[in-house]
């Protein structure tokens, strides 16, 4: 084991470039996969007819996928039906499909978690069934999904390794290219690494603590 | 005012209202009494198409509850509502429960809303907690506040569905207060409880239900000294003599 030689400022800038490639894949896939997570959601939750039963179908195929096929999928696949997606965006594609999928779950059942004679009352009110979502659902809900959305945007963080295997330019993947030019550095660098995920993804469940315990 | 015609409704196989026919008209106070699982809450949310009938006709104001044509929203605006378990919005507070609605469905700016919102929570007995979140509130209060959510929007008509049922008994008789004073403002009040008192003392007409059926309609001292149904007298011994 040669810490000294694994931790040289060069290889530690090339890993950090890494843990930022990992940080924004992660945080453009977390941001899309909320949006399109969060409208099949409610989309499911709504029961819409005919779409709802579409994206069902979609959610649970998807779901019983593992990633990695996916992810080939993406950047392997797509290109023999002429669409050539390029590594990053093969990348981010494949995660926002997969992690859509997982949060649309999460959120459709933090939603029906809400107590049904909330929207009784907001809709015999005379509230439309939309604005009680907005207004009376949504709101209730949101608050009680914060946590298990922030485990699922950890899992993202952590998936994106899964990505060296289209050499995505991520942190796992810098940290292979390191420990490749010596067995030597093989667990010092892995032990910095872990440490980068680790650090990141503590401080987003920590955060994800204190929402939590302000609200009650 | 509320036209029940031949109104029957199912679930599935299970048929829970049979033959319903009751007329309701404006200013009237009407109990509906019965043992769980009678219908009752289900026929009165049919009134506001919480339910949905199966058949036969439903009028509301004139407008055919059933027909899906009708704006329910705009139907809804002219019943107030208010349920055994409150159902107050918990991440609004008190003044906030009160004004969603006029804001949201009647257009008012917030301090139009908010001075209606006083002017309720004042007649329902509660003005000081206006700021406070339904959590922070008692049983009773928090049903009052419910009350004062559903006259804000200038209802015609008020439904109950037993709203004292979920309710500690010491805190019974503040939420029975403001119902009375409402019946003697002339609101027309449909209440599904089990407070004898309170339908003795307030109805105009006492319905009582028994397995889907309207089984005896009466006056409250008629119906109280001699019910004319079997099931009715079975029903009030057990409920009186307890």
């Amino acid at each position: 084991m040669d810490f000294a030689g694994a931790y040289t400022p060069d290889n530690i800038k090339f890993l950090l470039e890494g843990f930022w490639v990992t940080i924004q894949v992660a945080f453009v896939s977390i941001i899309l996969s909320f949006i399109i997570g969060g409208l099949v959601g409610i989309i499911r939750y709504a029961k819409v007819p005919v779409l709802s039963q579409i994206l069902a179908m979609i959610v649970e195929t998807v779901r019983n996928l593992p990633l990695l096929l996916i992810i080939f999928f993406t950047y392997f696949a797509l290109p023999e039906v002429r669409i050539k997606l390029e590594i990053i965006p093969a990348a981010i594609v494949a995660l926002t499909i997969f992690e859509s999928a997982m949060l649309s779950e999460v959120i459709r059942s933090g939603l029906k978690s809400v107590d049904k004679g909330q929207m009784e009352a907001a809709r015999s009110s005379g509230l439309s069934y939309v604005q009680a979502l907005i207004h009376i659902i949504l709101p209730q809900a949101l608050r009680r999904m914060v946590p298990p959305i922030v485990s699922q945007f950890i899992s993202l963080l952590k998936d994106t390794s899964l990505a060296v295997v289209i050499s995505l330019p991520e942190l796992t993947h810098h940290g292979q290219i390191i420990y490749g030019q010596s067995q030597k550095f093989l667990i010092p660098i892995l032990i910095l690494v872990a440490l980068m995920y680790f650090v990141v993804n503590y401080s987003l469940s920590i955060v994800a603590q204190r929402l939590e315990l302000k609200r009650t | 005012m509320i036209v029940f015609d031949q109104v029957n409704k199912y679930y599935g196989d299970f048929h829970v209202l049979k033959n319903i026919n009751l007329t309701i008209n404006k200013g009237e106070v009407v109990v509906v009494i019965g043992p769980s699982g009678s219908g009752k809450s289900t026929l009165l949310r049919c009134i506001n198409r919480l339910e949905t009938i199966s058949e036969g006709s439903l009028s509301v104001n004139g407008l055919n509850v059933a027909d899906k044509k009708t704006d329910i929203n705009k139907l809804r605006r002219n019943i107030g509502m208010v349920f055994q378990h409150f159902h107050l919005y918990p991440h609004k507070t008190v003044l906030e429960n009160i004004m969603l609605a006029p804001k949201k469905v009647l257009g008012q700016t917030d301090a139009e809303a908010k001075k209606i919102a006083q002017k309720y929570l004042e007649k329902v007995g509660i003005a000081d907690k206006a700021n406070s979140f339904p959590s922070q509130l008692s049983g009773g209060q928090q049903q009052r506040v419910a009350i004062a959510r559903g006259l804000a929007m200038g209802p015609e008509i008020m439904l109950f569905d037993e709203p004292t049922s979920a309710l500690d008994p010491e805190m019974i008789g503040e939420v029975l207060d403001v119902m009375k004073a409402l019946a003697h403002e002339g609101m027309t009040m449909v209440v599904v409880t089990h407070e004898m008192g309170f339908a003795r003392e307030v109805a105009d007409r006492i319905v009582f239900m028994d397995e889907g059926k309207v089984l005896e309609e009466a006056i409250p001292a008629e119906f109280y000294a001699n019910p004319r149904e079997e099931r009715a007298r079975l029903f009030l011994s057990r409920i009186l003599n307890h």
